[in-house]
């Protein structure tokens, strides 16, 4: 399947965000141990990582405004419903297991990879009632 | 909704491939249409109708 102008400008982006995020998380790693006292330089250099996580979400965000195609907005905006859905359950049951038994906590971090994760169970919802995974 | 898609297109000879170019939209949108897994939006539909020539109402019928 050929990918529209809207998809092509997605990918990019993603790319040029991914490698950032993957820089700063290595330049975080490398300058900060694990445990370091919480000063504006620390703070500073260890939101790096999220910023490029902002990253993600604001490309996300373009593409769906971008996407021209009525029906594959739709599939894509169903994706992030159902991704969102399972993101907000997880996090909202387990801190409740949290408040209420000794399980692991859940560090906040993993909130939006379940989201991501939450994408790809969107699309076999899709594939399941509209035969269509999405396009992205 | 059910629709004519299927049928004035196979009068014109055109793949699903030909109407999404026409209409400048995935091939996916047209299958979605033609077999009613998805209502387009009114712009959507009022340029279907304006490449058939035909008024909406003798495109998409009611149930």
């Amino acid at each position: 399947m050929t990918m529209n102008p809207a998809q092509r400008r997605y990918l990019g982006r993603m790319v040029v965000v991914s490698v950032t995020y993957v820089a700063a998380i290595f330049l975080a790693g490398s300058l900060l141990p694990k445990g370091s006292p919480a000063t504006p330089l620390s703070v500073a250099i260890a939101l790096l990582p999220g910023l490029a996580v902002f990253g993600f979400i604001w490309a996300i965000g373009r593409y769906f405004s971008e996407l021209t195609d009525e029906y594959l907005r739709l599939l894509e905006i169903r994706k992030a419903l159902v991704a969102t859905a399972l993101a907000l359950g997880v996090a909202s049951s387990w801190g409740i297991l949290e408040i209420y038994t000794d399980v692991p906590r859940l560090p906040v971090f993993w909130v939006f990879p379940i989201w991501c994760f939450g994408l790809g169970v969107g699309a076999a919802v899709n594939k399941l009632t509209f035969g269509d995974g999405g396009c992205a | 909704m059910k629709n004519r898609l299927k049928v004035l297109r196979a009068e014109r000879d055109w793949s699903q491939g030909d109407l999404a170019e026409r209409l400048e939209v995935s091939r996916q949108s047209v299958n979605a249409i033609e077999t009613g897994k998805y209502d387009p939006s009114l712009p959507l539909a009022f340029r279907i109708a304006d490449l058939f020539g035909l008024p909406i109402e003798d495109i998409f019928l009611k149930d």
